[in-house]
């Protein structure tokens, strides 16, 4: 019998990897060797599984707007924590420290989000039990 | 020469050394509120009178499917252990971790916010999700399926990136492992709806928004040709027990070395207002040297379930397909030209 040899370890090797790399590999798609800070404004959120998506514009050099995507996490868990679409604002000023993605994309994951306070938004920080940023 | 008494309390006394670890195993499970309520609840029934299952339910725990190294030759954990299991685990999973270099960094990118995890272990106190083998651990594959397992890794290394279809059924939308059935608990949306109607069970997984609708009217499987994702799922009613038999699984899915000859059968049993019992058995004697068992309890839980709703968002695909395509690119940009 011939099995469908390469889908079947894909299957197998998700299940393996589930609980650190969640719907799906990380690695494969940001690159290790172009981590990338950026300080941005939020324009756009979008709150659609398997990941979130955060879009800010990022100021380049001559003053024109370059816009980045960060990926984050599933929404379904956000919106029982009670995490809404205003809990994130548009506008908002955000620093994120990530990795860019490897075919070179203005797209990145995000390891760290920082709100102009300071707190860390729910990335790479311990902050886990502090909930969504108070809405504005 | 000893006396007959004497003979007898000594084998009451051994009789009692004998069983005390026995008890000291069972006392917590007998104890527990789950035990307890499981003796003694009469679930509700709907109106065509099967016993009520209908609701939404979370598996969420921190308890795994397997049990830990700590806990060998352990089938219960204490309450204390229960308690520092819980707290080293959840430190665990909201630790902020740096170590590991920039690879590690990219593939642990966000942190306890996102998950869902749980933050319990099931009432029972189990050391093991599993219940049989009483080790605790799925059996070993048979060695023709072991040896099976390995030719698949073989080869699909270096082809992980051809294509959408090289990649996991997560990644391309279609089915998550824990998904079921069977039905484990995993790192986020844990939640199932269950309604019932005249003749029928439906469960609606979150995760990937998969509904199973289970008939109860003791029709035949499928054809042993069809194939389904979440195989085929036939239910009937043993008191207050619902039980459902899967067969004809897709030989896609492998859950966890099984193939599509696969038999899976589920106990639902209602043991209180707000718990529902599970219990699996797979059984797959092409995979695995023996059948094994697992017990989940299935919490009550506030609704909605909300859509998962995976294509729309899924740039990840095309980013790592593309990702690989750019790596490839670099890599002949950077190979000698041939013939120099």
């Amino acid at each position: 019998m011939r099995i469908p040899l390469v889908t079947a370890l894909a299957a197998i090797l998700t299940a393996a990897a589930a609980p650190i790399w969640a719907h799906h590999a990380f690695a494969a798609e940001f690159d290790a060797k172009k981590p990338v800070k950026l300080t941005g404004k939020v324009t756009k959120v979008e709150w659609i599984n398997p990941h979130a998506w955060i879009h800010i514009a990022v100021k380049n050099a001559d003053g024109s707007d370059q816009e980045w995507m960060i990926e984050a996490g599933t929404p379904n868990t956000l919106f029982r924590r009670g995490f809404t679409k205003d809990s994130l604002a548009i506008g908002t000023d955000i620093v994120v420290d990530g990795y860019q993605a490897k075919d070179g994309s203005f797209r990145a994951n995000g390891r760290d989000i920082t709100l102009p306070d300071g707190r860390k938004l729910f990335l790479g920080n311990n902050n886990a039990g502090e909930g969504a940023p108070e809405q504005k | 020469m000893r006396s007959k008494e004497s003979g007898v309390s000594r084998l009451k006394s051994e009789a009692r050394n004998i069983l005390a670890p026995v008890f000291r195993l069972l006392t917590p499970l007998l104890l527990s509120p789950f035990f307890l309520s499981a003796q003694t609840y009469t679930p509700p029934r709907t109106p065509d009178g099967q016993p009520d299952l209908q609701g939404v339910w979370t598996n969420a725990t921190i308890t795994p499917l397997e049990r830990p190294a700590e806990f060998a030759g352990k089938a219960f954990m204490t309450k204390e252990e229960a308690a520092a299991y819980e707290r080293r685990v959840l430190a665990n999973n909201d630790a902020d971790r740096r170590d590991g270099g920039a690879e590690a960094d990219v593939g642990r990118a966000y942190n306890n916010a996102w998950y869902d995890r749980g933050t319990k272990t099931v009432p029972t106190l189990r050391t093991s999700l599993i219940i049989d083998p009483p080790d605790g651990h799925i059996p070993p594959l048979t060695p023709q399926r072991q040896k099976q397992m390995d030719e698949i890794r073989r080869a699909a290394i270096g082809h992980s990136t051809d294509g959408p279809e090289n990649r996991a059924l997560t990644e391309r939308c279609i089915l998550w492992p824990t998904a079921g059935p069977p039905m484990l608990p995993s790192f986020y949306n844990n939640n199932y709806q269950i309604v019932q109607a005249p003749g029928y069970v439906m469960i609606l997984v979150e995760m990937v928004h998969d509904a199973r609708i289970i008939p109860l009217d003791n029709r035949p499987h499928l054809p042993a040709s069809v194939h389904e994702w979440m195989g085929d799922s036939r239910g009937h009613w043993e008191g207050n027990t619902l039980v459902v038999e899967t067969t004809n699984f897709s030989d896609k899915t492998r859950f966890r070395g099984a193939d599509e000859h696969m038999r899976l059968v589920e106990r639902f049993t209602r043991i209180g207002p707000d718990t529902i019992n599970y219990e699996f058995t797979v059984d797959d004697p092409s995979a695995f040297t023996k059948p094994w068992t697992a017990q989940i309890p299935m919490t009550r839980t506030e609704g909605p379930i909300f859509e998962y709703a995976c294509h729309e968002g899924n740039y990840a695909m095309a980013d790592m397909l593309a990702g690989a395509r750019a790596q490839e690119k670099a890599e002949a940009a950077q190979a000698p030209k041939a013939g120099n």
